[in-house]
């Protein structure tokens, strides 16, 4: 693996559940590839959602044509942890355990992965730690996932 | 204000359950089994029966229940309808009040309800691969299962941490939870952990699966089936067993306020099903004998109690640690033991044993003058952060 800033490179056969991604979340998980955490946003009021959803704020066009994907801070805050100290699937033995987190972005919305860096949290009662997404290509697999760190 | 008119008109007559591991049968044979169980129970013969309804975790478990042949090839059925309900572990609940608009209209007389798994048995297939817990996987779309979020504890334990971080709750007081939960299933032979008993102090020992939950926070993977027989009350008051009238019925849902506003972390859907079954019912929280909640992981039943009013917000660890949802304490909860020590078989685990309890049928666990149960089911997707979003509350009485 190379490390560059918030970007892991991973050459390592994928042995692990492949990502579910389809006609809805394709343009989010493009947007990983190329180092963008995407939003899905109002052109109207400006409000954010992830995944894909109708704006919750007022009447909408056919297929929320209103609304586009755009950039994102990639970063917020943690809103509820856990820590895995059990691997229910074979090709995560190696990461027990892990910090599965939700995140609350800057811009609202709930988004959950895994926690990665040197510092972690401690209780799972003691949250709000600002963190900040790090983008894990899998080139050859065709993918990048979104992991967060903890960055204050 | 008076009860609804549809209250305690239509009545459970027969109940067919098949419990512990079925290595030896297929899923739909055990569907087949309870359900015909179920109507021999009722003093009924498989003609009698005129609409069937199948129970699957539609949902929560993905693609698992191929029985669909069970009632009408296996037991040779001449229903008029056959159909599958369910979302989740909200089983029972959604085929009672699917049942009832067919009863209502005459279009059937008795309509069999049965649901059945056998998670316990494929689980140890998939062991031999080097998976742990529930053998399934998720449908497209879901997020997370790449990230490591592989089963139901993966995010329902998030629940469980925020109470915590709200409301100062304790994995000791969770623990409370399983200990009163199996001193009930102590008490009754058909469940797993019978004779099993533990303490607060077994639970802070049971290894840590997804902090904060502990093994013995978390429901069984279970083999089973359980079905009922749903009626017009008229003809409930010829069947040989005592009648279960269906009071009243009520259903929340709260995926935007989990996805929008955040805010269903600690709770759960509760306040407009419980408006709609207690209002039909006309009757209150002081009414209810013994409550059979859905408590997938020990949190659910930490929330329902709050959320009904058994006790204040936010002290539903103090509550249980008073002794109050066990034997002799003053609202019993899941006396079958539950899903966390009875079996898992969805909500329908809770509601075989509410019919039991009303029928007086249920041995040494028997809830005194026990005449009115609530019982609830939860369930739904899991697109995480999206999760069980679903609440349904059915209450069952000794009489109309």
């Amino acid at each position: 693996m190379s490390n560059r800033q918030n970007v892991i490179v991973s050459n390592e056969p994928w042995k692990k559940p492949l990502p579910n991604i389809d006609k809805d979340n394709e343009p989010f998980y493009e947007g990983l590839k190329s180092h963008q955490f995407l939003l899905w946003r109002c052109k109207t009021c400006s409000a954010a959602y992830w995944p894909k959803a109708y704006c919750q704020n007022h009447e909408n066009e056919p297929f929320a044509a209103n609304m586009e994907w755009a950039p994102s801070s990639g970063r917020g805050k943690i809103f509820a942890f856990n820590r895995h100290h059990m691997a229910f699937h074979p090709a995560f033995k190696d990461e027990i355990p892990y910090v599965y987190a939700l995140i609350e972005l800057d811009e609202g919305p709930l988004v959950s992965s895994t926690l990665i860096g040197e510092r972690m949290p401690g209780n799972v009662y003691d949250v709000g730690q600002t963190v900040e997404v790090v983008y894990e290509d899998h080139p050859a697999e065709g993918f990048s996932l979104p992991r967060f760190r903890i960055v204050e | 204000m008076p009860k609804h008119a549809s209250s305690g008109q239509y009545a459970i007559v027969g109940l067919g359950v098949v419990a512990g591991p079925q290595q030896d049968h297929s899923e739909r044979m055990v569907a087949a089994e309870a359900a015909r169980r179920a109507i021999a129970d009722a003093g009924l013969r498989p003609k009698d029966i005129d609409g069937a309804i199948d129970l699957r975790r539609t949902g929560g478990g993905g693609d698992r229940a191929t029985y669909v042949d069970a009632y009408s090839r296996l037991l040779g059925l001449n229903n008029c309808f056959y159909f599958v309900v369910g979302r989740g572990g909200a089983l029972a609940g959604l085929g009672i009040a699917t049942a009832l608009s067919f009863l209502d209209r005459g279009i059937a007389n008795y309509v069999c309800i049965m649901g059945a798994v056998t998670d316990w048995s494929q689980a140890q297939e998939s062991r031999k691969a080097g998976h742990r817990g529930m053998a399934h996987g998720e449908k497209a779309g879901y997020w997370g299962k790449a990230l490591g979020d592989l089963r139901a504890v993966s995010h329902h334990s998030w629940m469980a941490a925020r109470h915590m971080a709200v409301y100062g709750t304790t994995s000791r007081q969770l623990g409370a939870i399983s200990v009163a939960e199996r001193a009930w299933a102590c008490k009754n032979p058909e469940a797993k952990m019978h004779g099993r008993p533990i303490t607060v102090e077994d639970h802070q020992n049971s290894p840590l699966v997804a902090e904060p939950y502990r093994l013995l926070d978390i429901s069984l993977v279970s083999d089973g089936g359980v079905a009922f027989i749903l009626t017009t009350a008229d003809r409930a008051r010829n069947a040989p067993k005592p009648p279960v009238y269906v009071l009243g019925q009520g259903f929340g849902e709260v995926s935007s306020e989990l996805w929008w506003d955040k805010k269903n972390f600690t709770h759960m859907a509760v306040p407009r099903a419980k408006q709609q079954a207690f209002g039909q019912a006309n009757l209150e929280l002081a009414d209810v004998d013994c409550a059979q909640f859905y408590d997938c992981f020990t949190a659910e039943v930490l929330f329902q109690l709050e959320d009904y009013g058994f006790c204040k917000k936010g002290e539903g660890g103090a509550f249980v640690e008073s002794g109050a949802i066990g034997p002799g304490g003053s609202i019993p909860v899941n006396t079958s033991g539950g899903l966390l020590s009875c079996y898992h078989l969805g909500d329908l685990t809770g509601m075989a044993e509410a019919i039991r309890q009303l029928r007086g049928e249920a041995g040494e666990r028997q809830i005194k003058d026990c005449e009115v149960v609530m019982t609830t089911g939860h369930g739904g997707e899991l697109i995480s952060p999206g999760m069980c979003s679903i609440h349904t509350c059915t209450l069952l009485g000794r009489h109309p």
